[in-house]
């Protein structure tokens, strides 16, 4: 097995601007935060992005201007609300933005992971999502049964980036058995031709080998990994710690106005010139240690 | 709310009316998050229902909340947290959402439960965007898993608060697809599921005509009119000759939601 450590910098850097990025993570759980933010520090942009539910991700790269496009189910901050960037970029016409319901998502993002070129679906049937996207969404009947299906394109991303747990030096990825499943991670990371995942912890490879069934995302997938902690901050890394109500609460303050969220960026994002000094800026790792939750086994 | 002895509260009132649309042995769709009023609509007032169904005429109805299927719903905090949701007791949280969706889309589901920006009279429903779609006024969350619960559930119910706002003619984007309006009709889609079945509002009780597929007035609350009604629609629903009054939930009923099913109102909040 090869080597795939990295750091945060250095995974960033093999994404041009104009890729496609499928992102890992649900509302405001394992969002790949800490990717985000190197994204938006090293200038890449012209992005699309392929999402389950995306919070503060679709939401900070809309602010940054580095969103082109963005193709996903829902974006915004769950019991917090709206997505205030983005929704100001989307009505603004700035992003070219193509809803999905969740099973066109998923079904995309299946072919995409199983070498195939588009998968039929019924629920966007009658719907406006498929009456908009005519490049998307078109009408096939089945040779066998002659029902009426829509086609939707596989999900096949340049790359995929997602954020959570444990994993070791060769990209093996691990689930604790305690842990919120509801998301597609799994999905995302087989639709990307190049998979980075940071994690909370690197472990060594015996831990990882003693309980294989536990790994969601396998060595070979990956191409490179990196160590986190915190990396999903300010959402939650269910097993490790929960979201940060404060600074979300603070970030959507800022977020209704422009250049108070510039000035955000500039203070959270810009400025910090790592991971490091990101978790530095919102408190320090006392703050933080505040957020975490016991050890689930 | 006030004909018998015991007086209740609107959202009890809407919470026993759909608790009486449950039927034993079926599986029902609870969605999870949003605050304040959307909360009570979306997962407070359908979770009171469901669970005062299996307690009084349906022991086995089953609930699908979230990710999880049969949760544990004795004991619901104010604003949960993360882990919360991570250690929820459930008699499962299947490997991925995926599985969900296949169940949606095998037709596994009866009933489920949805709350929207705009309505319109053939019940198709729109949390997307408002206004033109090139370019909205106003963006919203997007589509969630809301376009599959009215392509395949059997009788999705629609739960809002009555305004002109919200019960509009035409929806500005058809998110989920009610009876018509559209180009073709659900059947030349060949849509699996029929459509949303009922239409609990604070007001009045709607379902939807067979042939039209337009909506249709069902019962009244108690102390509602007609007339009232329609001021707060932005179109006129069908109104039959005889309206009945939506009943009011039984004392026992309400000694169940008050007393075991939300005694620290978390369900019901605003």
């Amino acid at each position: 097995m090869k080597e795939k450590l990295t750091s945060l910098a250095d995974a960033v850097r093999r994404i041009p601007s104009g890729s496609t990025i499928a992102m890992g993570g649900n509302l405001l759980r394992r969002q790949p935060n800490a990717f985000i933010r190197e994204i938006i520090r090293q200038g890449i942009g012209d992005l699309t992005l392929y999402t389950f539910a995306s919070s503060t991700p679709v939401d900070m790269l809309a602010a940054a201007g580095a969103l082109k496009r963005v193709e996903g189910i829902y974006f915004g901050f769950f019991g917090l609300g709206m997505a205030p960037n983005f929704r100001r970029a989307a009505e603004q016409g700035r992003i070219d933005v193509r809803d999905f319901p969740e099973s066109g998502m998923v079904v995309r993002l299946r072919a995409a992971g199983a070498g195939l070129s588009f998968h039929p679906l019924k629920t966007t049937l009658g719907t406006d999502m498929a009456r908009l996207n005519p490049d998307q969404v078109r009408e096939i009947v089945c040779p066998f049964t002659g029902e009426t299906y829509h086609a939707l394109p596989a999900a096949r991303a340049d790359f995929t980036i997602m954020h959570g747990y444990v994993g070791d030096k060769y990209g093996n990825i691990q689930i604790p058995v305690v842990r919120d499943s509801d998301d597609i991670d799994q999905l995302m990371a087989k639709a990307g031709r190049k998979v980075i995942a940071s994690v909370e912890r690197i472990v060594p490879h015996e831990q990882i080998r003693a309980n294989p069934t536990l790994t969601l995302i396998p060595h070979v997938w990956v191409d490179a990994i990196v160590e986190a902690p915190y990396g999903a901050h300010p959402c939650a890394c269910d097993g490790f710690y929960d979201e940060d109500v404060e600074h979300l609460e603070m970030y959507l303050e800022a977020a209704r106005d422009e250049q108070a969220f510039d000035t955000y960026l500039d203070r959270y994002v810009r400025e910090p010139a790592s991971h490091e000094a990101y978790l530095e800026c919102v408190g320090g790792l006392k703050r933080l240690e505040k957020l975490c939750v016991g050890e689930v086994v | 709310m006030n004909g018998g002895a015991v007086t209740c509260t609107l959202n009890e009132l809407m919470a026993s009316t759909i608790s009486r649309m449950l039927y034993d042995g079926e599986l029902g769709f609870v969605g999870i998050g949003t605050a304040g009023r959307a909360f009570t609509l979306a997962v407070g007032i359908p979770i009171v229902a469901a669970r005062l169904a299996q307690m009084r005429h349906a022991p086995d109805f089953t609930i699908y909340w979230g990710n999880l299927l049969s949760p544990d719903l004795d004991d619901i905090p104010e604003s949960p947290l993360q882990d919360t949701y991570t250690r929820w007791p459930a008699a499962a949280a299947l490997s991925d959402t995926g599985q969900k969706l296949d169940m949606l889309m095998r037709g596994d589901f009866d009933v489920s439960f949805e709350s929207a920006a705009q309505v319109d009279q053939f019940g198709n429903l729109n949390i997307t965007l408002i206004g033109d779609p090139k370019s909205p006024r106003v963006r919203l969350v997007g589509c969630l898993a809301q376009p599959e619960h009215l392509a395949f559930v059997r009788r999705p119910i629609i739960v809002c608060d009555l305004n002109r706002r919200t019960f509009v003619e035409k929806v500005d984007f058809i998110t989920s697809v009610g009876h018509g309006g559209g180009t073709r009709s659900r059947r030349d889609w060949g849509l699996p599921g029929p459509g949303p079945w009922a239409v609990v509002t604070d007001k009045a009780v709607f379902d939807f005509d067979e042939g039209s597929g337009r909506m249709r007035l069902r019962s009244l609350h108690p102390g509602v009119t007609p007339e009232e009604i329609c001021d707060l629609m932005a179109f006129t629903p069908i109104i039959p000759a005889e309206v009945g009054t939506t009943p009011d939930p039984d004392p026992e009923d309400l000694r169940l939601i008050r007393e075991k099913i939300d005694c620290h109102r978390m369900l019901i909040r605003a």
